[in-house]
């Protein structure tokens, strides 16, 4: 019935000159373009980007990051560990959810056992899985117990969402996925399917006012129309442009592009287990074929920064005085002819969800220095299984762009290189050793000593390179004010209008 | 004609089946989502467990056989990636559809047939070749391409289209023209070739023999006659049109089949693509059928069974 209001006032507007589509929103409302549509409002289900974005405006998490990246309290106050398995949590008094009951320590305890329980199947467990148990043992108080000493928990505890047990047990799963409760400062007032979510402001909370009496968040898919959408000032702020796209927007006086470094690394991998590039002379070769700067420069329009090793400085455990490979493709062909290994065919793995023209680039880069690069494009879901396959399937080189979202080296060079992950196609027991001990200890002194025996084998071995640390590029009006931070997030409540 | 209807169901039904077999293993052959809904660096282990959870790591057999009884039982099942019911999402992307699929059936009909018409009546004339031009542009502009410049134009430069969306009917106006434009193209040039075919026929000259004018010859006898080959193509077109428009909704972010069935099929939501499947099986079995009823209205031979 809605709809059809919207038709009718829609074929008023058309009667009085179709005056409305140029008419800007009022102020109170902020509309975001995303490129794709919530996949589910429950935030201990999916977590893809756009289900993501929006439940995260209407949870609070356990702790968060602050704008310089160090994680500080949200629905904790405080934290300290009891003993290395264990953390205890200090939970504010004066959070109430926005049914109008109070957060008390047994929903974050509740949160915690939900997203662990594999009966709940949910997508995000393998982040929650080093907890073995969550108890109150205090009267504002939540202690959690991991496995084994697990340095990265703090970092994964920033995605989790806390969910009022009350509430979800009343409704049930399938129910509070369509209509989510939280605490945070919006809440739902409409889901419309692939088509738009509109948040509506949570007026009593507890960090403030929120910025905007209302969100909409629309799904976009096509970049084109969300340029369209924002020039057009249909949309405030559109997600996921492209550096052509942001080059264009400079000439628009109305509109701004926001950038931020992010901790998405742009990376090749390099098979170690199989093919021509099983030599090791063939691997740093190809380190030494690649030009980053011209890749950055000319295919990204500038909005990404070279890296020495395969992270970024935004996460723990940045080694910043390990040196890459320099670029030196008269070496590099060199050190292919010592190898023998001069027009060897090399496969070259990739998905449309990463820059083909980069791709391409590094192809004739290789080509140059004497190999024979043949490009395999799949989609998605095949590319994750060749890749995360036996080494004879994985191609002998992949393009990616790894993310962990925890900042930190161990969900970084753990999965990509230690012996046995399924994206490893190498193995050194000392690198292992290294990150292994890593992964133990809280102490981050010892960590970061660790990390740095770690990236010097990496350097020498080369089973993958760090390209680049990737921007995150947002369109958005000129009086919007907000400060994109590295890991992503998309806190509505950190914009403001000028 | 009833027997020539149930045998055309009949058909359809074991071709869905068909269609609805093949698409089933297809996508189970490229890999299930599991890998798609996984943080990136999960083990192995903790792959291992989301996916025997999630049942894909069952026998492909069993689970063929499972969903078919589900089907049966009238249940399109859960989708394991929006956790809702399979029903409801595609539920709430029909109603989209056929509101673009109408209007652009109504571009398409509403210009192609007058066009097609006044080009085979003034034959020859400068009127047949400016038309020519307008059939020819709609049939060769790609619509990802037509469809942002409209955007451009109508929407940003101009301001008196909405860019994007379903804010009711301005919103429709663009896409519904981007997607009806190659169908205008088809009716224009279907409806010139029947009628010339007509206009060349010894009924026409008898007609005009008698001293009717052209103008009444082509409405009472001409279009009749020459309305059968476009009710084909007219039902086949309304078909396609509500199979979805993957590449006009995409451009207009409109929720419809296409772009739904895009999603799913990239995220590997298999369930939600059967039940696409099946939709758009429907779809045109149904169409198929009414343009058969269509012509028995149309042309006597047909209804009595010559």
């Amino acid at each position: 019935m809605r709809r059809y209001k919207g038709v009718l006032l829609a074929a008023a507007m058309v009667a009085i000159g179709m005056t409305g589509a140029r008419a800007q929103a009022p102020k109170t409302t902020l509309t975001v373009d995303m490129p794709g549509d919530v996949a589910t409002m429950d935030p201990q289900l999916q977590w893809d980007t756009f289900s993501y974005t929006v439940y995260r405006n209407i949870f609070d998490n356990l702790v968060t990051r602050d704008t310089s990246g160090k994680i500080v309290g949200q629905v904790a106050t405080a934290w300290h560990y009891k003993s290395p398995t264990q953390i205890v949590f200090t939970i504010r008094n004066d959070i109430h959810f926005q049914d109008g009951s109070k957060l008390t320590p047994q929903d974050v305890v509740f949160s915690v056992r939900r997203i662990t329980n594999p009966a709940f199947k949910s997508p995000q467990l393998s982040q929650f899985d080093q907890i073995t148990s969550a108890e109150v043992t205090g009267p504002n108080q939540v202690t959690l117990t991991t496995k084994t000493p697990y340095p990265v928990l703090l970092a994964q505890l920033v995605k989790l969402s806390i969910v009022p047990q009350a509430y979800v047990e009343k409704v049930g799963d399938t129910k509070f996925n369509e209509h989510p409760m939280g605490s945070g400062p919006y809440k739902l007032q409409d889901w419309q399917h692939g088509v738009q979510s509109v948040l509506v402001a949570n007026t009593g909370y507890w960090r403030g006012k929120p910025p905007f009496e209302k969100v909409v968040f629309r799904a976009v898919p096509q970049d084109a129309t969300r340029i369209a959408d924002l020039r057009a000032g249909v949309a405030d702020i559109i997600q996921n442009i492209t550096p052509d796209d942001a080059r264009a927007l400079t000439s628009d006086h109305a509109v701004k592009v926001l950038v931020t470094p992010t901790e998405r690394t742009g990376y090749l991998f390099i098979n170690a287990q199989w093919g021509p590039t099983k030599d090791v002379r063939v691997r740093q070769a190809i380190a030494m074929a690649i030009d980053r700067n011209s890749l950055i420069s000319a295919l990204l329009g500038g909005y990404a920064k070279p890296v020495n090793i395969l992270l970024t400085p935004a996460s723990f455990g940045y080694q910043p005085d390990i040196k890459g490979w320099p670029y030196d493709p008269k070496k590099a062909a060199a050190l292919i002819k010592e190898a023998g290994a001069q027009g060897a065919t090399l496969t070259f793995l990739t998905s449309p969800a990463y820059p083909q023209n980069v791709v391409q680039a590094i192809q004739q880069m290789l080509d140059q220095v004497g190999l024979k690069v043949v490009i395999r494009m799949m989609d998605q879901p095949s590319y994750l299984r060749a890749r995360e396959g036996a080494p004879q399937g994985a191609g002998s080189l992949g393009f990616g762009l790894w993310s962990c979202a925890c900042q930190d080296a161990d969900g970084t060079i753990w999965p990509l290189f230690h012996t046995g992950s399924i994206w490893s196609k190498y193995s050194n027991p000392a690198f292992d050793k290294a990150v292994d001990a890593a992964r133990q200890t809280i102490d981050p002194k010892a960590r970061l000593a660790d990390y740095h025996t770690a990236f010097a084998i990496l350097h020498q071995d080369v089973p993958g390179i760090g390209l680049y640390q990737a921007d995150a590029l947002y369109g958005a009006r000129k009086e919007l004010q907000w400060t994109p931070t590295p890991n992503e997030a998309f806190f509505v409540m950190d914009m403001k209008w000028k | 004609m009833l027997r020539h209807i149930a045998g055309r169901i009949g058909q359809a039904v074991v071709t869905t089946f068909g269609v609805l077999t093949l698409v089933f293993f297809l996508m189970r052959l490229s890999g299930d989502p599991t890998l798609l809904l996984v943080p990136q660096g999960s083990s192995a282990q903790q792959i291992a467990v989301l996916r025997h959870q999630l049942g894909f790591d069952r026998p492909l057999i069993v689970q063929y056989v499972a969903y078919l009884q589900q089907l049966l039982q009238g249940n399109l099942g859960i989708s394991l990636v929006q956790r809702m019911p399979v029903a409801s999402i595609l539920g709430g992307r029909i109603p989209y559809t056929m509101e673009l699929a109408a209007g652009s059936i109504l571009v398409a009909l509403g210009i192609g047939i007058p066009t097609g018409l006044v080009m085979a009546v003034w034959r020859g004339s400068l009127l047949e070749r400016a038309l020519a031009a307008v059939v020819f542009a709609g049939q060769s502009m790609p619509t990802f391409w037509s469809g942002i410049l409209m955007i451009l134009f109508f929407g940003v430069i101009l301001g008196w289209l909405p860019t994007s969306g379903v804010a009711g009917l301005p919103s429709l106006i663009m896409p519904s023209i981007a997607l009806g434009a190659l169908s205008m193209a088809s009716f224009a040039r279907m409806t010139r070739i029947a009628v010339l075919d007509e206009l060349s026929r010894d009924y026409v000259a008898a007609a005009r023999a008698r001293g009717l004018s052209l103008g009444a010859t082509v409405a009472r006898h001409v279009a009749r006659n020459a309305a059968i080959p476009v009710v084909t193509v007219t039902a086949l077109e309304i078909g396609n049109l509500l199979a979805g428009a993957v590449i006009v909704e995409t451009v207009f972010a409109w929720p419809g089949i296409g772009q739904l069935a895009i999603q799913a099929i990239a995220s590997r939501d298999f369930l939600v693509v059967q039940a696409i499947v099946l939709f758009v099986s429907f779809v045109f079995i149904l169409m198929n059928l009414l343009a058969d009823i269509v012509y028995a209205v149309i042309d006597p031979r047909i209804r009595f069974g010559h």
